[in-house]
């Protein structure tokens, strides 16, 4: 693995970057439905007693010019939000329970990659 | 300061009645064609943000099969935004190819026989123009408009080009108290959008009140809703209310905590912020969550600390619906905001996909004629409004 996937603080995540480094909410909804509840759960806990210090060390940066290592970081923040309420309220099931069926709603800036909340930049928005 | 007294809405509301509602509005097939040509086709239709419009040129292709067209909204380079249907006036053929999508033009061409539109809906050019005869007059044959009016960034149209009523006079006081809140400064934008197999009542009816939040919220939001309205107030056929709190809210759990401690996240988080309009919490409590506004038709806003929310309701059928549902927030300035937000808006995501997963089962249950009516509880105040409005325009 290459050792600057990470910012040098966090190498230690790095083994996460590969399954959970990704770029768009409809990569980070896929992986977390295709994950198992102990998957999940792996995952929250590597990352959720390292929130505050990793978005302490991003803000530093201005928000659309993160380095690579630091949009990766970033990145695993934003997976560990897709995940968090499956461990947190939903009992480590991948799915959310008793809902719609998630592959029938579609997030506009869903395949968006880095998206920021700039929904009317997109090309090809539907209206 | 705690939320207000909960009301007993039946005592304020003694018009509404307390009966049973009958479901045949939401199953007839000849309460549909009354509700397309007597209420959505005489109202005023929320179709965009002026956001989506940035420049001359600029322009969106809505859809509105309640309308039996597709309408493109325009900005020109008089800055105005124009509303027309997407029919060339020389044999009907679509002026824009797409079916929807949005794009920036200095003209609209038709791919059939290449008449072109200006920005202002003129028709400009005419191939073989001379070919044509001396009852075709040029100036006469611009894009057929719609009427067009803009309230706070919310893009409205009308299918009279000249209606009876502006957007202001249509909307009164319901809108009049939500201005002033900040809609222009909220441009980080989240947009899902789903295809319901259920009447649109059925689906505006579940975001219409907060008794169903303790069962269907019970994965995403299982503690600290208060399951009544306050607030209620109604404006003609539109109609608001505030939903609350409980004094006794659940403690955030550890990345709920850590979204709240960097920015403006969601509808379960506390305390005020941002300055909302005089008559939106009027108390200034901090169990205040969201406003829950409705402007009839099918047009929900909900105002809060720091963000909105909007669903729309846009019937295609009987037993067809589009679903809307756009969270605005702020742009993020720093990482630790962007993380809020998506903490924010994917729990929110996940609360709409729990409440969209009752919909077309009760729709398919209530074609089996089984019940004929449905029993509506206090709270459940602003459902009971929404079917005597539509019911009036229908009757009308």
């Amino acid at each position: 693995m290459s050792s600057d996937l990470l910012p040098a603080s966090y190498r230690h995540l790095e083994p996460w970057v590969d399954r959970w480094a990704l770029a768009s909410q409809a990569e980070r909804e896929t992986t977390r439905r295709a994950s198992t509840g102990a998957q999940l759960k792996a995952f929250y806990d590597a990352l959720v007693g390292e929130g505050d210090g990793i978005v302490a060390h991003l803000n530093a940066l201005p928000l659309d010019q993160l380095p690579a290592p630091e949009q990766r970081l970033l990145y695993l923040m934003l997976s560990l939000a897709e995940v968090a309420p499956h461990v947190e309220l939903y009992r480590g099931d991948p799915r959310v329970p008793f809902s719609f069926e998630e592959e029938r709603f579609i997030a506009e800036h869903g395949a968006a990659p880095g998206f920021n909340g700039d929904l009317y930049a997109l090309p090809n928005r539907p209206a | 300061m705690n939320k207000p007294v909960a009301s007993r809405w039946a005592q304020q509301f003694p018009q509404l009645g307390t009966d049973p509602v009958p479901v045949d509005a939401l199953l007839s097939a000849e309460y549909f064609q009354r509700e397309k040509e007597k209420l959505f086709k005489r109202t005023w239709l929320k179709l965009a943000r002026v956001e989506e419009l940035p420049q001359s040129g600029s322009w969106k292709l809505k859809p509105l099969p309640i309308w039996d067209s597709s309408i493109i909204l325009v900005r020109g380079e008089d800055g105005q935004i124009r509303g027309f249907h997407n029919t060339c006036s020389h044999r009907g053929n679509r002026v824009i190819w797409a079916e929807d999508g949005h794009g920036k033009d200095r003209r609209f061409s038709c791919h059939f026989h290449g008449w072109t539109y200006n920005l202002k809906g003129e028709l400009v050019h005419v191939p073989q123009e001379e070919e044509f005869f001396d009852s075709f007059c040029k100036p006469d044959n611009g894009l057929a408009p719609v009427a067009v009016e803009v309230w706070e960034g919310f893009i409205f149209a009308h299918l009279d080009p000249q209606p009876a009523v502006s957007l202001k006079d249509y909307l009164g006081e319901a809108a009049t108290r939500l201005e002033g809140f900040p809609y222009g400064q909220m441009t980080a934008v989240y947009a899902y959008r789903t295809v319901l197999n259920c009447n649109w009542k059925i689906a505006q009816d579940a975001f219409s009140e907060a008794y169903h939040v303790t069962t269907i919220h019970a994965g995403s939001f299982p503690e600290g809703f208060s399951a009544k309205l306050y607030e209620v107030q109604l404006f003609g056929p539109h109609r608001t209310s505030a939903v609350y709190m409980d004094d006794k809210g659940p403690t955030p759990t550890p990345v709920a905590a850590l979204s709240h401690r960097l920015g403006t996240t969601s509808i379960a988080k506390r305390g005020t912020r941002v300055a909302l309009p005089p008559g939106v919490n009027p108390t200034r409590s901090p169990n205040f969550a969201f406003e829950l506004s409705v402007m009839f038709p099918n047009f929900l806003v909900h105002i809060m600390d720091g963000l909105y929310f909007t669903h729309q309701f846009h019937p295609l059928s009987v037993d067809q619906t589009l679903w809307e549902g756009i969270q605005y927030f702020p742009p993020p300035q720093n990482a630790g905001e962007r993380f809020s937000q998506e903490y924010g808006q994917v729990l929110q995501r996940n609360a709409w996909l729990e409440d969209t997963a009752t919909m077309e089962a009760t729709h398919a249950a209530l074609k089996s004629g089984a019940k004929k009516v449905m029993h509506l509880q206090d709270q459940e105040v602003l459902l009971r409004h929404h079917y005597q409005a539509v019911d009036e325009y229908v009757n009308s």
